[in-house]
């Protein structure tokens, strides 16, 4: 906007409690993240030495480090894609019905709610291995479930927990994407002779596809960063490492296992991490503008 | 006693774009002051500097004799009505005119008489009640008159006021904001690209051109003796005629083999500026020049033909003749016309000025 | 309806129904669960269908005490969780609001600076900076408080770019409308911006009081004093107890006194919610 008000003091006043803020508990501990990075602390914490780079190179030899993207990847891409072909297709239904859309789209969105901690919780007492109805079902058919010792089966749990609570955002954002593109073009494809499936794969589709991209770096943030609930009260990334992810292991390195300056230098990765997923989302968002 | 005083006013910004140059300007009490010009021709950078909207960056600006550069908006005591009519989308339409009245403290059973006062002259009463949003174009440009008229300001500042109004409703209002100003008797700035309006509403106008004042005077004053082409071609619908031609000894040389009397004394290349209204049918051998037809516009009481002047083979020099009634000359056919020397207007080549 | 196919219809219903019956399932077997005495998760399989223990388990874990380890009663939790997820909530429109209104509406040196500082907050998130931000909390002595709960949380570049977008919607006649009738920033900031974004900012709460309310990480590592146990981390406490001693029908009432709030805010205010979520993203 072009207009302002001319008063020179009253802006700054206004920025302070946010500026103060950020400074003390972002900046600051960002700053330190960063300096604790370079050094290397004693088990007491009694005194620490400037070791340069060595935490990065221990990380970077660290095969444990390593399991951990893989298990983020993996994590991450199976809740984003499972989460986002669910919701593809419920969108696609409730975009179809034209009776209960309302009802319907309340019922699938109130797990928005429910934090990934509690959903980690609900989904355990499901597989429970002794008493949870899903895992003595699949016991039936063969399949011995016991997420405390089978590893893969921990990684479907937190999986599932996981995508569970992120459906009905998709779902939302899916649904507001179908119901933006304009009946004009469907009717024009149907004019010419389009099915409903051939429609849905030539027309609707590729005009969801930016939907779809924002969703996915969504999905991805959500993934790496919001869910430490679901790993933590499940799991606790076990067994093993097998669901210790990298948000999971700074944590853990940082505050069970004491070690300051690698928990740190993971803290300096996962940042360069989100700075990158900041700015694609942003590109994103400035091509959406210029639409 | 003159009421507003621009003084070399000019605004240069941070960037160093110098929007306004200076512009001189005394506005008489209760004048009517209409600036015109193309879109981007400083205008509204112009208004908003009286209204102390835009920061003054050289000379001075005076309201009733004294120097209001420094003074905030509200200090100025003047009231604007905006182009979108900047109506407050949460208040009624008692509120929003009530708003200005209340931040100056005027106590509550004056602000009521004020509004209601307003409402009346202006046909508002049974809308008072009412949010913006549930009133048509012309109701809301009348609330927003309301609500300058309401504070009895020294100055109305308008703001291309009816670009966002119908054609019917424009020229409605524009009848009804005269006759209001006229009973007012308030001092008025009103900024609007239309000519139509400037013409209809002035009375006096400043055309505006890159920040400059390129005239100042009535309206048919700058119909008759526009100063220059641009005000020769921003006056006036359709635009006036101009064609190249050479002065002296006598002559207008309009092409080697076209030569017409000239009675003006000026040597040189000008333009000669006539208006379509000007030019008439004539035959063959009372001709002054001929052209081809290209186009016809029939309008009824009018008849607009658009054509290429003959004897200029290598310009192709545009020609607009404006004849009352209804007229069917052929397309591609020959006219043949007169120019009457009396409207003629001879413009330096140049310099762009008038020198007739 | 470009055409009528009545299978297409019916599939479409009948997903719905599925996906419905799919995120409802666990919630199910969680109320289920919370109606049994706990001898009845001793062994086999939890019981399908209700029992008879519905009003002794949850008056006991709201009112007495959660059990599995944590003396302090679920009301007393839910009281810190509405603390928190209202500070939070309330912290983060306050000070985004007014940031916002600085950065939109006046012209000042530095001005960009801010506006990055503020940008940079949406690259760190908590679960990044986890250790240093403790170490901050406890050196500034805001362990097991408010204070130390809600004061990390409450700078949000989200909030600040969500008022700046409406913000920058405003049109720019309003504010010279206002400055000639003598109102200035303050008057202009509660007569005209505020009742203009209402809507913006009921939206912005509905979203952020979930944020708040679900709040686990922070919760966790700040709170060692059970008066200061929020409801969503307690959960994490309940389940450390010995792995055969978990008592899950109280655990389970726990969960779900603790999903009931934000999701009652959800379904309750689904219009503001989905215009939140919406408007977050922009």
């Amino acid at each position: 906007m072009s207009v302002a008000f001319p008063q020179r003091r009253l802006p700054y006043l206004l920025l302070l409690p946010q500026l103060v803020i950020t400074f003390v508990f972002f900046l600051w501990p960002a700053e330190q993240a960063i300096e604790q990075a370079f050094y290397q602390e004693d088990a007491f914490g009694l005194s620490r030495e400037f070791v340069g780079l060595e935490n990065f190179y221990a990380l970077w030899d660290n095969p444990q480090y390593f399991t951990s993207i893989q298990v983020t990847m993996v994590f991450s891409f199976s809740v984003a894609l499972l989460g986002m072909g669910l919701a593809l297709w419920f969108a696609v239904m409730a975009d179809r019905v034209i009776r209960g859309k309302l009802a319907y789209q309340t019922l699938l969105i109130w797990p928005y709610a429910v934090t990934p901690a509690l959903a980690g919780v609900l989904w355990w007492i499901l597989f429970d291995p002794s008493m949870g109805p899903v895992a003595l079902w699949l016991k039936t058919i063969g399949v011995d479930w016991n997420h405390f010792l089978n590893g893969d089966q921990a990684m479907i749990l937190v999986v599932i927990s996981a995508t569970w609570k992120q459906i009905s955002y998709n779902f939302l954002f899916f649904l507001a994407g179908l119901q933006a593109i304009p009946r004009s073009l469907i009717e024009a494809a149907a004019i010419d002779g389009a099915g409903p499936f051939k429609r849905f794969w030539t027309i609707v589709f590729p005009l969801l596809s930016p939907t779809s991209f924002f969703l996915l770096v969504v999905n991805l943030v959500y993934a790496f960063f919001d869910t430490f609930g679901v790993i933590d009260a499940t799991t606790q990334g076990g067994p093993g490492v097998s669901t210790a992810t990298m948000v999971y292991k700074v944590f853990n390195d940082g505050f069970i296992g004491l070690d300051l300056g690698g928990s740190a230098a993971q803290s300096v990765v996962l940042m360069l991490l989100v700075g990158a997923m900041t700015v694609v989302q942003f590109k994103y968002i400035e091509r959406k503008v210029q639409y | 006693m003159s009421d507003v005083v621009l003084k070399n006013l000019g605004k240069t910004y941070p960037n160093g774009y110098q929007a306004i140059p200076g512009v001189d300007l005394t506005i008489e009490e209760g004048e009517f002051i209409v600036l015109v010009g193309p879109s981007g021709c400083g205008k509204s950078t112009l208004l908003r500097m009286v209204a102390g909207l835009e920061s003054i960056t050289q000379g001075e600006l005076s309201i009733k004799g004294s120097r209001v550069n420094e003074k905030e908006p509200a200090e100025r005591d003047i009231a604007m009505v905006f182009q979108n009519y900047a109506l407050y989308p949460h208040m009624t339409v008692a509120v929003n005119m009530a708003y200005g009245l209340k931040n100056r403290g005027v106590p509550k059973d004056e602000i009521a008489t004020k509004v209601n006062g307003v409402a009346t002259m202006l046909g508002l009463n049974e809308l008072l009640e009412r949010k913006p949003k549930q009133l048509s174009g012309g109701q809301r440009q009348r609330v927003a008159m309301g609500r300058a008229m309401v504070r009895d300001p020294k100055v109305f500042l308008f703001d291309e006021p009816l670009s966002n109004l119908d054609a019917k409703l424009r020229v409605q209002m524009r009848v009804e904001i005269r006759e209001l100003q006229r009973k007012l008797g308030t001092t008025t700035l009103y900024v609007t690209h239309d000519q139509v309006e400037a013409m209809t509403l002035a009375d006096r106008l400043v055309v505006l051109n890159k920040g400059k004042a390129e005239q100042i005077g009535s309206p048919m004053a700058l119909y008759e003796k526009p100063a220059t082409t641009f005000v020769a071609t921003f006056i006036g619908s359709p635009a006036m005629n101009l064609v190249p031609a050479h002065a002296g000894h006598g002559e207008l040389c309009l092409a080697p083999a076209l030569r017409l009397f000239n009675p003006y004394e000026y040597e040189g290349s000008v333009l000669l500026g006539i208006r379509p209204e000007h030019i008439q049918l004539c035959s063959e051998a009372e001709a002054d020049l001929s052209m081809h037809v290209r186009a016809v516009e029939s309008l009824g009481a009018e008849t607009l033909i658009h054509g290429i002047l003959v004897a200029d083979e290598q310009h192709q020099t545009p020609i607009v003749v404006r004849l009352a009634g209804i007229h069917y000359p052929e397309i591609g056919g020959r006219l043949w016309l007169q120019l009457p020397n009396q409207h003629w207007h001879l413009f330096d080549q140049t310099s762009q000025q008038r020198v007739n | 309806m470009i055409e009528n196919r009545p299978w297409l219809t019916l599939v479409s219903h009948l997903s719905l129904l599925f996906g419905i019956a799919l995120v409802a399932l666990p919630v199910w077997v969680a109320l289920v669960a919370s109606t049994h005495p706990t001898e009845a998760f001793g062994s086999g399989q939890i019981p399908l269908w209700f029992g008879d223990q519905l009003s002794e388990n949850w008056g006991q874990v709201l009112f007495s005490s959660a059990g599995n380890g944590i003396d302090v009663p679920v009301w007393l939790m839910m009281l810190n969780s509405l603390i928190m997820a209202l500070g939070i909530t309330i912290g983060k429109i306050a000070i985004s609001i007014i940031s916002a209104y600085a950065i939109v509406f006046f012209r000042f040196p530095l001005r960009g600076l801010a506006f990055w500082v503020i940008f940079i907050t949406l690259m760190l998130p908590v679960e990044v900076r986890i250790v240093p931000t403790y170490e901050v909390v406890a050196n500034l002595e805001l362990l097991n408080s408010y204070s130390g709960l809600v004061l990390p949380l409450i700078a949000s570049a989200t909030a600040t770019f969500l008022f700046r977008q409406c913000f920058m919607t405003v049109p720019g006649e309003l504010v010279e409308a206002a400055r000639i009738d003598g109102a200035g920033p303050i008057r202009f900031f509660f007569d005209i911006l505020l009742p203009l974004s209402r809507t913006n900012i009921a939206a912005l709460f509905v979203i952020m009081f979930i944020y708040g309310w679900n709040q686990y990480l922070w919760p966790l590592i700040v709170t060692t004093d059970d008066a200061y146990y929020t409801l969503v981390m307690s959960i994490k406490r309940m389940l450390s107890v010995e792995q055969g001693d978990v008592q899950w029908n109280q655990v389970m009432v726990t969960t779900l006194l603790a999903m009931l709030p934000p999701v009652a805010v959800v379904v309750g205010m689904q219009k503001l919610f989905v215009k939140g979520l919406v408007d977050a993203e922009k």
